[in-house]
């Protein structure tokens, strides 16, 4: 097995407050893995710190053995590391294949000479095939002419994850996926998320609600007031008093 | 509409539209081409400012950026003595770079501040003009500018000082620079800068660059600005730090607003229906100091009551028109606009 | 040497005080709704030009025609929040070009009323205090000084004390916020329109006898205003003052010992250094670009 993602001793500080403290996990390629805690518990900063949008205090984000704590976003993007957004992020005004096109950036590689003398035909003809290879992976292909505002809650959410998809992946960072979905959608966004993992792409999901994502990962690593307070398979988180107790101390929907 | 159609089609309007251009000149008086010409170079400068508002970004510099280009193409063809049309060229690519160095300071800024500060920038870019008379000239700017002169064809001597075969030439210019602006939006860069503009997060999340692109929407509508500032330049033969002044921003400014900016033909829109306004009605009408009275009551009238800009009714009036032409069976239930 | 510091010193006092005028007028006004107004410069030449037709041609006393410039400015704020700024509420860009619009229309009436040339009216009082041989300040400068320190104390004291000073500053924090506690945001948007232009106006009108008065004064007036809110940090109302005071010794002095353009642009660059090193101003906290 090898590590995909090893966060080693992150700590991010804003001003007085410490909001990730020494905080060591890792991620086997492969696998899903739940990343978890109360409210304030530093999940979302940890997040921003894996995705490269923060730099961390001190520490390092290493990714397929390289540091890339603080190197932004669009880079962390491009070798691989590509992240999800909470509720609708979406490109809203444009149509489904436009975002999932937007998605394949990397590979587009927009050009002013390309958009003028139109050399990069080969390359618009690939992302348009990727973009729709993705919309048909999540079941949008039909719809793919949609304004992304016309979709549904739901589907929005697979939109998401196929914009990010149309990116190539190895590891994809989904963040708290499950909120405000039914329990259906939930079924659903499931059986992508495995459909996902089976096709070669590596899964860490941030998440609030430690019962949707329990059937759902291989490993679990639970963070409380910052730092890291358990780690293990699902089993051993369910039967772990700290886990319970931080669940419940912080009076959060553990129920 | 099958695709093939609906493009012949496009281009049939596109012929009659140029038809109409070409022979426009014809039926207006001396002053009235004069404010052709002027036109036409205002249809690219806009044109060349939607491309940056592509990326969510307004700027208050871009008169600025096209008095660079003025002055650059002014300065190459009458210091360094090169043939106009190198000097244009040299104009654009000027206003590109000047634009290029800009572009570090004023975009770690966004939105309101990025607004004040490309006005800050462009003020100080005036003020040089105004502090150096070596080699822009002071206050007075740069006088005697090189025509583009006249060249004789068999006989025929065609004079470009007159302002209907300058038209021509400007026309051919801003068409060809509207056409790489058209192709520009259509292409994945225009798709990217959409992005940008829209959610910017999420572009990041993909991959993109997205201060590399709004770097470059700046760049490339700074070219044009400054093409566009190099056609004025050779046709008034004198520029001045006022012509570039914040007055003319707001010009431009309203034009982009009054017209929208979503479809590619509202800033046309736009800056052809205030300046007829402005420079032919209300200047036939006689009202002089009244003028600007006027031209601030639409500017208001039309933010308050056509927020979307006039490029809103284009649909509206179209579907009108369709349905006095065709009859059409049973009546569609249209999603009412602007019922919101 | 030491004499011409002094002197510069009093010039700067003296522009300090009318810029801070007009500009906590515009930071008030873009605080509380989110506003850029551009025509806040022809605010000033309104009550620059209501002392010109009730001092100068109808003969009134000086500050009775400077008190009614600051009321009449200020109402006719408030058919500018009104007319444009309310139904725009939700169009920042809108409201920007709605402001462009009304500054268009003053012009234009001020140049038909008054007519395009500049007016010098006689000053309302000859006396000037003399500190030394080349060290003096006419006591018409002196009111513009006395003016500004009067109004912007009250207007601190008013923002610190009243129950409406407490609902502008909470509308310029979180509109929404204060909407929900029961604050009016109309009335409360009138009420800081009445001031922000009736300061606009006030500083117009106690500067008229000692600059010229003509339809397109408020150009450069804006331009200054604008630096000031942005060094001052926007919706800082101390900032605002404290940059008024930095922006004017700076100008003053740089034409003073160089040129009036080098001024300039040493000014414009202080306020691009800002915007890069510290968008949010020396003293700015509000954050509603």
């Amino acid at each position: 097995m090898t590590l995909l993602l090893d966060v080693r001793a992150a700590t991010m500080r804003f001003g007085g407050l410490t909001a990730v403290d020494n905080l060591s996990f890792s991620v086997e390629a492969g696998s899903i893995h739940g990343l978890i805690g109360p409210n304030g518990a530093g999940k979302t900063t940890s997040f921003n710190l894996i995705s490269g949008f923060y730099t961390p205090t001190s520490g390092e984000i290493i990714y397929r053995g390289e540091n890339i704590a603080g190197i932004g976003t669009h880079r962390t993007a491009a070798k691989g590391l590509v992240r999800t957004f909470q509720h609708s992020t979406l490109f809203q005004e444009f149509t489904l294949l436009e975002n999932a096109v937007v998605g394949c950036h990397l590979n587009l590689r927009p050009s002013l000479a390309g958009a003028i003398f139109g050399n990069d035909r080969r390359r618009r003809r690939a992302a348009r095939e990727r973009a729709e290879e993705v919309l048909e992976f999540f079941g949008l292909a039909e719809r793919r002419h949609e304004l992304a505002s016309e979709l549904a809650h739901g589907h929005q959410r697979a939109l998401g994850m196929a914009v990010a998809m149309a990116a190539n992946p190895t590891l994809m960072l989904l963040d708290e996926p499950f909120t405000g979905m039914n329990p259906e959608e939930t079924k659903r966004m499931m059986e992508l998320t495995f459909k996902l993992r089976d096709s070669g792409v590596t899964i860490l999901i941030v998440e609030h609600d430690m019962h949707a994502i329990m059937g759902l990962c291989d490993r679990i690593t639970v963070m409380s007031f910052g730092r890291l307070l358990a780690e293990g398979v699902p089993q051993e988180i369910r039967e772990n008093p700290k886990v319970i107790e931080a669940y419940l101390g912080g009076g959060a929907h553990a129920a | 509409m099958p695709e093939e159609r609906r493009n012949s089609h496009s281009l049939a309007w596109l012929a009659v539209l140029y038809a109409g251009l070409i022979a426009l000149p014809y039926a207006l008086s001396y002053s009235q081409q004069e404010i052709l010409v002027f036109t036409t170079i205002n249809v690219l400068l806009v044109m060349s400012y939607r491309l940056l508002t592509l990326t969510g970004e307004w700027s208050l510099g871009h008169v600025v950026i096209m008095g660079c280009g003025a002055y650059a193409s002014a300065l190459a063809s009458k210091a360094l003595g090169l043939p106009v049309p190198l000097s244009m060229l040299i104009g654009g690519v000027i206003a590109g770079l000047i634009a290029w160095a800009l572009s570090y300071p004023l975009f770690r800024m966004k939105g309101f501040y990025f607004l004040i500060g490309s006005f800050a920038a462009g003020e100080i870019i005036r003020l040089l003009w105004k502090r150096f008379r070596d080699p822009f000239g002071g206050p007075k700017g740069i006088k005697r500018i090189p025509d583009l002169g006249t060249i004789e064809i068999g006989g025929f001597t065609i004079d470009f000082y007159e302002p209907v075969t300058y038209y021509y030439v400007a026309l051919a210019v801003v068409s060809v620079s509207l056409f790489i602006l058209w192709r520009i939006e259509r292409s994945p860069i225009g798709l990217t800068f959409h992005a940008v503009h829209w959610q910017d997060k999420l572009a990041e999340s993909v991959g993109v660059d997205t201060r590399r692109y709004r770097i470059q929407a700046f760049v490339i509508a700074s070219f044009f600005a400054g093409i566009s500032g190099a056609l004025l330049a050779h046709y008034v033969g004198t520029i001045n730090p006022n012509r570039f002044n914040v007055e003319e921003m707001v010009y431009v400014l309203t034009w982009a607003i009054v017209g929208g900016t979503a479809t590619f033909y509202g800033p046309i829109l736009g800056a052809v229906a205030l300046i007829v306004i402005n420079d032919i009605l209300l200047r036939e009408l006689g009202f002089d100091q009244l003028r600007p009275m006027f031209y601030g009551l639409i500017l208001i009238c039309s933010v308050l009551f056509l927020p979307k800009g006039l490029e809103s009714l284009v649909p509206r009036i179209s579907r009108l028109v369709r349905r006095g032409n065709h009859n059409p069976s049973p009546p569609k239930v249209q999603p009412q606009e602007g019922a919101e | 040497m030491l004499e011409l510091l002094a002197q510069t010193a009093l010039n700067a006092t003296y522009a300090a005080s009318y810029i801070a005028l007009v500009a906590v007028g515009l930071v008030l006004i873009f605080g509380v709704m989110g506003v850029v107004n551009f025509a806040h410069g022809e605010l000033y030449m309104l009550g620059a030009y209501a002392v010109v037709a009730l001092y100068a041609d109808a003969g009134f006393p000086f500050f009775l025609a400077a008190a009614v410039g600051l009321i009449f400015v200020g109402i006719v704020g408030i058919g500018m929040e009104r007319t444009l700024f309310r139904p725009l509420r939700d169009n920042p860009l809108g409201g920007l070009v709605a402001s462009i619009g009304f500054l268009l229309i003053l012009q234009s009436l001020a140049s038909v009323w008054f007519g395009v040339r500049m007016e010098h009216i006689p000053p309302s009082t000859q006396q000037i205090l003399r500190f030394s041989d080349s060290v003096s300040l006419p006591v018409q400068r002196l009111y513009v000084i006395v003016g500004a320190v009067i109004l912007l104390t009250a207007l601190w004291l008013f923002l610190k004390r009243s129950r409406f000073g407490w609902a502008l500053r909470a509308s310029a924090q979180d509109p929404e916020a204060a909407a929900l506690q029961g604050i009016s945001i109309n009335q409360t948007a009138r009420i800081a329109m009445f001031i922000g232009a009736g300061l606009a106006g006030v500083a117009g009108a106690l500067t008229a006898p000692l600059v010229r008065t003509f339809p397109y004064m408020g150009h450069s007036v804006i331009v200054t205003a604008f630096i000031v809110i942005i060094v001052g940090g926007v919706g800082s109302l101390e900032g605002a003052v404290l940059a008024a005071v930095i922006y004017a010794f700076v100008h003053t002095f740089v034409t003073t010992f160089f040129d009036g353009v080098i001024a300039d642009i040493v000014g414009l660059s202080l306020m691009l250094l800002v915007l890069i090193v510290k968008p949010t101003g020396m003293f700015g906290t509000a954050d509603r670009a």
